[in-house]
């Protein structure tokens, strides 16, 4: 499974099954789906892994799990996507094996750093602009790092935290291959239709 | 004897490192980490220590539900209560674990059973605040009924003292399993004592 050349990611939330925004998000031309639950209980994101690891798979997308090694080995899923307070991606690297995609979340280019070296596949890189979907102690970065948080690791960079239609061009050409949305897709009236645009902007 | 951890004594790193040290070298016991207040990466870094303690111990140290994280830290092997992922998924996925599951039904014991499951957890056998969410409690008599219908260990759990351990060993539990008696640290090897000379007896 290799990266996308520029691609838009889409992370579940609470608001919706993470089966049927997975399903519109794929449906939207999302080329990275990521199961995020941090209060649903292990058997709950296993049933909900495996079908969206199916979806993927028929859409030849790729497919992550949020923290959970555990629940990616089971199902054997595409990857994982760790925090900077999750198993470090060293051990999840060898749990995993060679051909797990592992995404490290950054803020800066130190972490980006460490995490090329710990085996990350790419990163994560935020919170690029205010965000209300997850509770944040630092500012956001703005765009301005991105190409420095990319060069530092060396790897592909995914632009997360409060980016829509309306700022996806700019953090493109701040150097990113492609961005993370939570509430952009999931809140909006037609998910799809959101997912789509977003995706033509990623390519504009 | 399976001695769990509630997210108090054992989350404050430095003092408990010396707890488990102590208790791991008491008797064999099992301690079972269920610390739903750390994140992963506190928690490998706190099981990684434990684990490279409790090798010498003779003692066994269990991670409730990341068997990701038993894996990478060297642990002995994974709990899995009642709403983990599948336990003959956790089997295939991490065949050198040993894998514990808390169970609350005759049916769901044998299940396990066959899943590969190593022991059982079952309870609350008696009134118990902290597993006031599995229901009532459900009796001696169905611990030994649990107890005969599969061939694996199965471990007593919810409201055991000393007193009433002996009851639950007589009834065919293999041992038993407790927090609240074990979150006073001070008076962790007393009790660990005093529930192991009911077991053996």
């Amino acid at each position: 499974m290799t990266l996308p050349r520029r691609f838009l990611c889409v992370i579940t939330d609470e608001s919706l099954c993470p089966v049927e925004l997975a399903c519109m998000a794929l449906e939207g031309g999302a080329r990275m789906v990521q199961l995020r639950r941090k209060t649903a209980s292990g058997l709950e994101l296993y049933e909900w892994a495996v079908r969206i690891q199916e979806l993927c798979r028929q859409r030849e997308a790729i497919f992550i799990v949020n923290d959970r090694v555990d629940i990616a080995l089971a199902m054997h899923a595409d990857g994982v996507h760790l925090g900077q307070d999750d198993l470090p991606a060293s051990a999840a690297r060898s749990l995993l094996g060679p051909d797990a995609i592992i995404g490290v979340s950054v803020a800066n280019t130190s972490e980006a750093e460490k995490a090329r070296y710990d085996g990350a596949n790419y990163i994560g890189a935020g919170h690029i602009f205010p965000t209300l979907s997850k509770e944040k102690t630092t500012p956001p970065l703005g765009t301005s790092p991105i190409r420095d948080i990319g060069k530092a690791a060396g790897l592909p960079v995914v632009a997360i935290g409060g980016i829509g239609a309306d700022n996806v061009q700019e953090v493109m050409k701040a150097g990113a291959s492609g961005i993370a949305v939570i509430s952009a897709v999931s809140g909006a009236n037609d998910p799809v239709a959101a997912a789509r645009d977003l995706v033509d902007r990623i390519w504009l | 004897m399976i001695v769990s951890s509630g997210g108090e004594h054992l989350s404050h790193q430095g003092l408990a490192i010396q707890q488990a040290e102590a208790l791991a070298r008491s008797v064999p016991v099992i301690i079972q980490l269920r610390e739903k207040g750390l994140e992963a990466g506190p928690l490998f870094s706190l099981c990684g220590r434990l684990a490279s303690m409790i090798k010498s111990t003779g003692s066994m140290l269990m991670v409730n539900e990341r068997f990701d994280i038993a894996l990478a830290s060297g642990a002995h092997g994974v709990h899995l209560p009642e709403s983990s992922c599948p336990p003959d998924i956790v089997r295939k996925a991490a065949p050198g674990l040993i894998a514990g599951r808390s169970v609350h039904s005759r049916a769901t014991a044998v299940k396990a059973e066959k899943s590969g499951i190593d022991y059982l957890l079952f309870g609350p056998v008696f009134p118990t605040p902290s597993k006031e969410a599995f229901g009532p409690p459900q009796g001696l008599d169905l611990l030994e009924e649990v107890c005969r219908s599969v061939s694996i260990p199965v471990f007593a759990v919810g409201g055991i003292t000393p007193d009433r351990t002996f009851a639950c060993i007589e009834k065919g539990a293999y041992g038993i399993a407790a927090l609240g008696p074990f979150i006073d640290a001070g008076a962790l090897p007393k009790m660990v004592n005093r529930f192991q000379s009911f077991i053996s007896s």
